[in-house]
C-alpha cells in the first residue's frame, strides 16, 4: 500500500513517452497508453485486495485507512512542512475503479474515434497525463499535493479541450474552462492557507480532527470551508461557475467522456467528500454546498430540455447530476454522494461515447439534423437508450438505486421544499433525455445526407459501449449487503463507505418511496414520449406557449453574457487604469526619467574631462588635500 | 640641537614649492624637476623624525634611501614617456597631449 503512488506514476511515465517520442513508436504509441492504462486497472484491483487485508491472511476483511507520508521540504522545522503523503480509504477506494475503468474504455474507444487524427499521439499523451494527474489527486494525503493534482487535471482539460485549437471556438472555450476554473481554484488556494494557518499543516486527517476538537473559530472556519468549495463549484461547474463545461464539448467527444462526465468534474465532489466531517461542523458551509447544488440541478436540467447540440445536452445533464451529489455531501450523506458518483460515471460515460459514436458516423451533432438512427446503428441504440434510461432513475438501473439514496436522504435530513425542487429536476431529467433518444434516434431522419452516412461504428467503439451499458445496469446493486459480500466488501456499499457521523447502514428498500421515485421517474420518460414522439408537435407548440421561457433556457440564463459585460467593463476598466500607470509612472517617469537624469549629469559633467594634464594633476592634489582633512578630522 | 619643527617647515615649504612646479609649469622636464623637489621634502621629513624621536630606530633613514632609488628609477621612467611625447608632438609643454577629451 506504501506503492500506491506507482499508480499515477505510469500514466506520467506513458505521458513523457508519448509526449516526446510518438512520432517513433508504431501507431503512435496508442497500443502503450491501452496497456498502461490496463496494468493501472489490474494494480487497482491488487490496492482493493490489499485494502481487504487480502494479502495479510489470504481472505477479505474489513478495510480501514491506509495512511503514508513522506517528507520533502521542511521550513522552519515543522512551520511549513511540504511531503507527499497518500490516504488510502474507502472513498479512495470508489474513485480508484471509476477513473481507471473508465479511463480504460475511453482509451480503447478513442482508438476507433480518433484514427487518422492528425497529432494522434498526443491526444493519448494528454489523456494519459489527465488520469496520472487524477489519480494523484484522488490518493493524495494533503491538500497542498491535491491542489498540485488539482492544477494538473485543469491543464490537462485545458489541452484536450483545445485539441482542434485550429478552430477558434475551441481555443475560446479551453481558455474559457481554464479561467472559470482558476478564478474557483484562489478560493481553494485561500481556503487551504486558511486552515493552514490555524492547524499550522496541509494534511488532511489533521486538519480534520483539528476540525473535530473544536481548535476553529466557527466564524473563520466557515469562511474557509466556503472558500474551499468555491474550488470544488469551479472545478466542478456548479452556478455560479458553470459556464465552461457547455462550451468544453468542443473538445473530442472522449475527452468529454472521461474529463467532463466521470472523473474531473468530480474532482470537486470529492474534495468536499473528503473535508465533509469539516463541513459537519460548520453546518452553514454545509447548507451553502446544499443549495449551491440544488439550484445548480435545476438551472441546468432547464438548459437541457431545449439545447439542441447532443453533447451539450449532456454537458447540463452533467452539471445538474453533479448538482444532485452536492446535494447529497449538503445533508451529510457521504454514502448517497458517492455511490451517485460511481453510477453516473458509468452511465453519464456511456452517452457520451454513444453520442460520440454518433457524431462519428454521421459528422452531425445537431438533433435538428438527426433522427431514425435506430435502423442503421442498432448497438449504440440500445446502448444509449440504457444509458438514458438509467440516467432517468428508471427502476432497478443503475441510476434508480443511486438518485432514489440521495432523494430518500434529502428527504429525511433536509427541508421539504428543497426535496421537492430535486424530484421536479429528477423529472426534468427524465423528459430531457427522453427527448434526445426520441429526437436522435427514432422518428423519421431529418436531415438524408446525414441519415446517408450514418453506419454501426467499429466494434473497437461499440465494445466499450456494451461493457459501460452493463455496468449501467449492474452497477447500482452494489447497494445490496449480498452483492457487497460475493465482491469481498463486508457489505453494501453503505457499509463500506460512511461518514462516521453517518454510521454504516444496511440498505433497506423503502417500498413506497421507491415507488414514488420510480412513478416521477416513468412519468418523466411517458411526457418526453408524449410530446416529442414523431413529429414532436406538441413539443414545437409548448415552445411557442411561452417562447421567452425557451429562449431563457436558451440562452442559458443570459448568464454568459452578464459575465462578459462584467469583463468589459469590471475588469477592462481596471485593466485600464494599471496600465497607465506602467505606461506613465513606471516606464516615463521611473525608466525613462532616470536614464534622462544621468545623461544630463553626463551632458554636464564631461567637461571634466578636458585632457590637459595639469587639470588632472591639479584633481590628484585636490583629492589628496581632501583626504587629508577627513584623515585627521576622524581622528 | 635645533627643534624639530625646523626640519618639519623646511619639508613643507620644500613640498609646496614641489607642488607648485608640478600645476603651474608647462614644460615636462621642469614637472619632473618639481617631483624630485617634492620628493626630497619628503625625504628630509622622515630623516628628521628618525633623527629626532628615537634614536634606535632608524627606518626613517633606510625609507629615505629607499625614496632615493625610487626616484632615480622612476624619473628614468618619466624621461623616457617625455621623449616619446617629443618625438609626436615636437614639443615637450604637457598641455599638447590633450587629444583625450570629451
Amino acid at each position: 500500500m506504501e506503492q500506491v503512488w506507482i499508480l499515477p506514476a505510469i500514466p506520467f511515465a506513458t505521458f513523457l513517452v508519448l509526449g516526446l517520442f510518438n512520432r517513433f513508436i508504431p501507431r503512435r504509441g496508442d497500443g502503450l497508453a491501452v496497456l498502461g492504462m490496463a496494468a493501472v486497472v489490474v494494480l487497482v484491483g491488487v490496492v482493493l485486495a490489499d485494502f481487504q487485508n487480502f494479502f495479510v491472511d489470504g481472505i477479505f476483511t474489513p478495510g480501514g485507512e491506509h495512511a503514508y507520508a513522506e517528507e520533502w521540504v521542511d521550513i522552519g522545522q515543522g512551520f511549513f512542512l511540504i511531503e507527499f503523503s497518500t490516504y488510502v480509504d474507502s472513498v479512495t477506494m470508489v474513485m480508484l475503479p471509476v477513473v481507471s475503468f473508465v479511463a480504460l474504455m475511453v482509451l480503447v474507444y478513442s482508438i476507433g474515434y480518433m484514427k487518422g487524427e492528425q497529432r494522434y499521439g498526443w491526444y493519448f499523451a494528454a489523456l494519459s497525463l489527465f488520469v496520472s494527474a487524477m489519480l494523484l489527486l484522488v490518493i493524495s494525503g494533503n491538500l497542498l499535493q491535491l491542489y498540485l493534482a488539482w492544477e494538473g487535471v485543469g491543464l490537462a482539460s485545458y489541452l484536450l479541450i483545445g485539441f482542434y485549437w485550429e478552430r477558434q471556438a475551441a481555443a475560446e472555450a479551453a481558455k474559457k474552462a481554464f479561467i472559470t476554473t482558476r478564478i474557483g481554484d484562489v478560493g481553494l488556494l485561500i481556503g487551504i492557507i486558511l486552515l493552514w494557518r490555524v492547524t499550522g499543516s496541509f494534511d488532511i486527517q489533521e486538519i480534520i480532527h483539528a476540525a473535530q476538537e473544536g481548535v476553529f473559530d466557527q466564524t473563520y472556519l466557515t469562511v474557509a470551508m466556503i472558500f474551499l468549495f468555491a474550488g470544488a463549484a469551479g472545478k466542478s461547474a456548479q452556478f455560479p461557475f458553470h459556464v465552461w463545461l457547455p462550451d468544453a464539448m468542443e473538445g473530442p467527444t472522449p475527452v468529454s467522456a472521461l474529463i467532463h462526465a466521470a472523473t474531473m468534474v468530480v474532482a470537486g465532489v470529492y474534495l468536499v467528500a473528503r473535508m465533509l466531517p469539516v463541513y459537519d461542523e460548520v453546518l452553514i458551509a454545509r447548507d451553502v454546498v446544499l443549495y449551491t447544488g440544488l439550484l445548480t440541478a435545476l438551472m441546468a436540467a432547464t438548459m437541457g430540455l431545449v439545447a439542441t447540440d447532443i453533447k451539450r445536452v449532456l454537458a447540463f445533464s452533467t452539471v445538474s447530476q453533479l448538482g444532485f451529489m452536492f446535494v447529497a455531501l449538503g445533508v451529510g450523506a457521504l454514502t448517497a454522494a458517492m455511490f451517485h458518483l460511481f453510477t453516473h460515471a458509468f452511465f453519464k460515460s456511456l452517452l457520451f461515447l454513444g453520442s460520440g459514436s454518433v457524431i462519428h458516423a454521421t459528422d452531425e451533432q445537431e438533433v435538428q439534423e438527426l433522427g431514425g438512427l435506430r435502423k442503421k446503428m442498432p448497438v449504440t441504440t440500445i446502448t444509449f437508450t440504457i444509458g438514458s434510461l438509467a440516467l432517468a432513475g428508471l427502476p432497478f438501473l443503475a441510476g434508480f438505486w443511486s438518485k432514489d439514496e440521495i432523494l430518500h436522504d434529502l428527504q429525511k435530513h433536509g427541508p421539504m421544499w428543497a426535496y421537492v425542487v430535486l424530484a421536479a429536476t429528477a423529472a426534468l431529467t427524465a423528459i430531457y433525455t427522453t427527448r434526445v433518444v426520441l429526437l436522435t434516434f427514432f422518428g423519421k431522419p431529418k436531415n438524408q445526407q446525414a441519415y446517408d452516412r450514418a453506419h454501426e461504428s467499429p466494434p473497437i467503439m461499440t465494445v466499450p459501449l456494451m461493457i459501460l451499458a452493463a455496468l449501467a445496469i449492474v452497477a447500482g446493486f452494489v447497494t445490496y449487503t449480498g452483492v457487497g459480500e460475493a465482491l469481498g466488501f463486508v457489505g453494501g456499499i453503505g457499509e463500506v463507505v460512511y461518514l462516521p457521523a453517518e454510521g454504516a447502514h444496511r440498505f433497506e428498500l423503502d417500498w413506497a418511496f421507491a415507488a414514488g421515485a420510480s412513478a416521477t421517474a416513468v412519468a418523466g420518460v411517458v411526457i418526453g414520449v408524449a410530446y416529442w414522439w414523431g413529429d414532436a408537435k406538441r413539443a414545437a407548440a409548448a415552445r411557442n406557449w411561452a417562447p421567452e421561457l425557451h429562449q431563457l433556457f436558451a440562452r442559458r440564463y443570459y448568464i454568459d453574457e452578464l459575465y462578459q459585460a462584467v469583463i468589459n467593463n469590471v475588469v477592462m476598466g481596471a485593466s485600464r487604469v494599471v496600465a497607465w500607470f506602467d505606461k506613465k509612472v513606471v516606464n516615463e517617469t521611473g525608466v525613462d526619467g532616470a536614464t534622462q537624469f544621468i545623461g544630463f549629469l553626463g551632458y554636464r559633467l564631461k567637461f571634466l574631462q578636458t585632457g590637459r594634464i595639469p587639470n588632472y594633476a591639479l584633481g590628484m592634489a585636490l583629492g589628496v588635500a581632501a583626504l587629508a582633512v577627513v584623515a585627521i578630522g576622524t581622528t | 640641537m635645533i627643534p624639530l619643527e625646523n626640519f618639519l617647515i623646511l619639508s613643507a615649504i620644500l613640498f609646496a614649492t614641489g607642488l607648485y612646479g608640478v600645476l603651474a609649469r608647462r614644460s615636462a622636464i621642469l614637472i619632473l624637476m618639481s617631483v624630485e623637489l617634492m620628493l626630497a621634502a619628503v625625504s628630509i621629513n622622515f630623516i628628521a623624525f628618525a633623527s629626532y624621536l628615537d634614536g634606535d630606530a632608524f627606518s626613517g633613514l633606510i625609507f629615505a634611501l629607499f625614496v632615493i632609488t625610487v626616484a632615480a628609477a622612476e624619473v628614468g621612467l618619466a624621461l623616457g614617456i617625455v621623449l616619446r611625447l617629443f618625438r609626436e608632438r615636437q614639443t615637450a609643454y604637457v598641455d599638447s597631449a590633450d587629444s583625450m577629451k570629451w
